[in-house]
């Protein structure tokens, strides 16, 4: 039982990494559609997508909104979180479900309700109307990290500084901030990436005035399967190694200061 | 004294609904609003009638679709427990920096977005791609059609949303006691009735709360099946879309999506109920 | 002496739970009081209220004849140690000690270097710029000593700061609190529910059970003369015997078990009263004969407890359950299930008023 778990484990993680690695040979291949072995390599759909602006225009499209989403989202959550977390209320385990109510419904049911409440304001297709969409969908995401986080928080510490003199303001600024940072950056990070990577609601409401990448991505995909998009798909994906090792890389590194630091 | 309680009881009353306020009222009106519009829709557009539940609850098409949502979200979910499982059991089984290259693995895979990853089978399943190319390679001489079918969207579904499985099974996994293991052997408990008795069961919690997520997601998954999938059996959200996008049909669109997110909210009523929602993205 | 910390009527009652009623308490300057209880006896509270972080349902907390009401935790000037020590992990050992002068407006400069002399004071000089994280349990407590202190608080409290310590490190810290604290004469509270904690570093004990004070005294009075039943059971080993009083002035009583015993008189009781009388097992002597001019009961001998260098012998008089303590030597001369004499003298016996 245990081998064949094993050996069944070990196929699994070839299925899992294969279709993560194919697009990066695909993304230098000098085809024009998809062909299996290449016929031959070189970087030319890289000059492509970095001269073409209509690849480039979604690609800042989306680095705008996601950032945005990310201020606005974070605006919002931090406090909230605060109230949900250190504050017992009435009517708080209904607030507790609420936040997390948007990652309950269907995308694709959300885009149909944007769509036409949108509409009737005017801003389908503006970057207004992306950035408050996916606000809303980053919010329980932001709002997980950020809880687990302050749930962890050791209070003490609060009242520690509060006994050395710090008043309520100077505790949160000099002792609750920068202990909370971590958690603050990650749960950032988290929004912004569900905003970058968020594809249903954009394909709806986005349109050619905020054309997201996602959107442009699933367009070209669907109609002529433009070689651009493997070098996208291999952009996208070196992008979330770093983003995955870089924490990993900077922990050992730290440790490592630690250990010196201790001897 | 009693004046200072007064004051605290006050503002502890007080302060978190003013910290509560601003996102409150932004998810009234961005949120709530929007989906309070599709459900009004559903019985309005084009005429209020209750015309587009009696389509969409009789016409062939649509129970079609529904009928062929659910058993591809089955067949996807079964499929993620078949695929997860194995690597989750080899994860919490390996030394610890081997388990810990797999979790990075899994973690890549989990952040890198749908659409690469539904274009990366796009890639492999394709006709000049590399699964027919080897297939060639060992003498098939004509492949089957791999690529916009069910088959090519199932498999593609089951790779993004295995790492959701992965991760909450291995969760579990890797906070079984050892020793529980290997007292329960020293008590006779050997391979399969280890297994079936001992391990599943203390599993069972990772293994609920991985199938209703692959699930609940799987059953309103919009890219793959309509990049992949085949344009004659489409999944429920595929055909929402088609209605807004090609048709114009609001209220069709919203009837459909209605039944859509009583579905998905029943079943994760039902979750809530037993384990509670916070736990499943947890 | 002149009282310096004055609580006068403190109560806290949450709802239907009452953790304080009536606490009265004089500290004087400079001295080191403990407050000691077990486990939701309300010494915590007690502190809390002090320190401004719980405010109390009644009563009054006067500093140097000032009342502290209305004043908020960081408008107290009291340092706190608190028991998980409460260090800054994002800030080094020195920043955390310069954080309340920092608060205090005080220039950076200086205000590391005060913070490092503070450091050499509390024994850790040259490791300013550690984080807690690279500090020993030990070396982190005495950073948050020095935290509390170096910005020359009117109070210096201390929240059971020992318990996540091992035994030795424990009794070096001791040590080391009590070296600090006599050096600089800070009025200092002490929480612990660690009875020889008490013993061993306080000038007086606040003796803490239910919500309420049961005697304010110095280490040795709290041993040999406990107002309370439940003093005398928490500190030390006691035998407590319930009598009833045949001769007040004489100082006679009689129990069941133990026929007539002579104790002490205190004044403090009157004839036919039924009084807890107490010994403590260390005082009673155990023997194969009869020992002439004490009083002398026969012990049938159930265990023997056995540490070393000394010994406790449990066995029962008639129904009457006693505890003695005797050298490790000495416990040789008797065995499990066996009669012996064991037996004291009147001023062995002390008489418990309540």
């Amino acid at each position: 039982m245990n081998r064949f778990l094993r050996w069944l484990g070990i196929a699994v993680l070839v299925f899992i990494a294969a279709p993560l690695v194919i697009v990066i040979p695909m993304s230098f291949s000098e085809a024009r559609s998809l062909q299996f072995p290449p016929p031959g390599y070189w970087l030319g759909y890289y000059t492509a997508y970095f001269t073409d602006p209509n690849w480039l225009r979604p690609t800042w499209n989306s680095i705008l909104i996601a950032s945005a989403t990310t201020v606005l989202t974070m605006a919002l959550v931090v406090p909230a979180t605060f109230a949900l977390v250190r504050h017992r209320f009435r009517g708080k385990g209904i607030a507790d479900l609420m936040m997390l109510m948007p990652l309950a419904v269907p995308h694709i049911v959300m885009a149909v309700g944007y769509y036409s409440y949108f509409g009737s304001f005017g801003i389908v297709h503006t970057h207004l109307g992306v950035i408050l969409a996916h606000s809303c969908l980053s919010v329980p995401i932001a709002f997980l990290v950020l809880s687990a986080n302050l749930k962890g928080f050791d209070r003490t510490l609060e009242r520690a500084a509060l006994s050395l003199g710090a008043s309520p303001t100077k505790t949160f600024i000099h002792v609750t901030l920068p202990i909370l940072r971590p958690g603050l950056i990650i749960s950032a990070l988290f929004a912004f990436v569900q905003s970058f990577d968020e594809t249903v609601v954009a394909i709806f409401i986005s349109g050619r005035g905020a054309e997201t990448l996602p959107r442009k991505m699933f367009d070209s995909i669907r109609q002529e399967a433009d070689p651009v998009i493997a070098v996208i798909s291999t952009l996208l994906f070196l992008a979330v190694i770093l983003g995955v090792t870089a924490p990993l890389l900077i922990s050992r590194i730290r440790s490592r200061r630690t250990r010196i630091a201790a001897t | 004294m009693g004046v200072n309680i007064a004051k605290l009881t006050q503002r502890t009353d007080l302060w978190p609904w003013l910290l509560l306020t601003p996102l409150a009222v932004y998810m009234a009106i961005f949120f709530v609003v929007p989906l309070a519009d599709v459900a009004i829709m559903s019985f309005t557009e084009p005429s209020p009638t209750l015309s587009n539940y009696e389509r969409v609850l009789t016409g062939g098409l649509y129970l079609r679709t529904f009928l062929n949502t659910f058993v591809t979200a089955i067949t996807v979910t079964l499929c993620c427990l078949f695929v997860g499982y194995p690597l989750a059991y080899l994860m919490a089984s390996s030394k610890p920096r081997t388990a810990m290259l797999i979790l990075l693995l899994v973690t890549m895979s989990f952040w890198t977005s749908f659409l690469v990853r539904t274009y990366a089978w796009m890639v492999l399943l394709g006709n000049n791609g590399p699964v027919v190319w080897l297939l060639q390679t060992i003498g098939m001489e004509r492949p089957p059609q791999l690529l916009f079918t069910r088959f090519s969207s199932t498999l593609a579904m089951v790779h993004i949303l295995a790492p959701y499985m992965i991760m909450n099974i291995y969760s579990v996994m890797r906070k079984i006691d050892p020793t529980l293991i290997r007292s329960a052997e020293s008590l006779g408990a050997r391979g399969f009735s280890l297994f079936r008795h001992v391990y599943l069961p203390l599993t069972a919690p990772g293994i609920a709360n991985g199938s209703v997520l692959v699930f609940v997601i799987c059953l309103g998954f919009y890219v793959t099946p309509v990049l992949l999938g085949s344009p004659r059996e489409q999944m429920i959200a595929g055909l929402i879309g088609n209605q807004i996008d090609e048709f114009l049909a609001f209220g069709m669109g919203s009837a459909m999506a209605m039944v859509l997110l009583v579905v998905t909210l029943a079943i994760l009523a039902i979750y809530h109920r037993r384990f509670g929602l916070d736990k499943l993205w947890g | 002496m002149s009282s310096y910390l004055q609580l006068s009527g403190i109560s806290k009652v949450y709802g239907q739970f009452t953790a304080l009623e009536g606490v009265d308490l004089d500290i004087g300057k400079g001295e080191f009081v403990t407050f000691l209880g077990p486990s939701g006896s309300g010494k915590t509270t007690t502190l809390m209220i002090i320190a401004g972080f719980e405010s109390a349902t009644s009563g009054t907390v006067e500093v140097a004849g000032k009342s502290l009401f209305g004043l908020a935790p960081h408008e107290r000037n009291i340092g706190i140690v608190f028991q998980n020590y409460g260090l800054f992990p994002h800030k080094t050992a020195a920043q955390n000690v310069y954080f309340p002068l920092q608060m205090r407006g005080m220039k950076k400069t200086a205000g590391l270097r005060k913070a490092e002399e503070m450091l050499d004071l509390v024994g850790l000089e040259g490791f300013g710029h550690r984080y807690p994280k690279e500090l020993s349990g030990g070396q982190q407590q005495r950073v948050a000593l020095a935290r509390a202190l170096v910005f020359e608080p009117s109070l210096l409290l201390l929240d059971e700061p020992l318990g996540a310590l091992d035994k030795n490190l424990r009794e070096q810290m001791q040590i080391e609190i009590k070296r600090i604290q006599r050096a600089l004469g800070v009025t200092t509270i002490f929480v612990t529910h660690d009875q020889s904690e008490a013993m061993s570093m306080s000038d007086r004990i606040v003796v803490f059970e239910k919500g309420r004070v049961q005697q304010v005294a110095t280490p040795l009075e709290i041993y040999h003369e406990p107002e309370t039943k439940f003093v005398a059971g928490f500190i030390g080993e006691s035998n407590l015997i319930e009598a009833k009083v045949t001769d007040a002035e004489k100082g006679e009583a009689s129990n069941a078990a133990l026929g007539a015993i002579e104790y002490a008189p205190t004044g403090k009781t009157s004839t036919g009263k039924d009084v807890t009388l107490m010994i403590r097992p260390e005082h009673i002597r155990l023997s194969r004969k009869p020992v002439d001019g004490r009083k002398n009961v026969t012990m049938k001998v159930e265990t023997i407890v056995n540490y070393g260098d000394n010994a406790l012998v449990i066995g029962k008089v008639g129904d009457l359950p006693m505890r003695v303590r005797v050298l490790g030597a000495d416990v040789v001369i008797i065995q499990e299930d066996e009669e012996c004499f064991i037996s004291w003298t009147r001023e062995n016996v002390y008489l418990i008023a309540k």
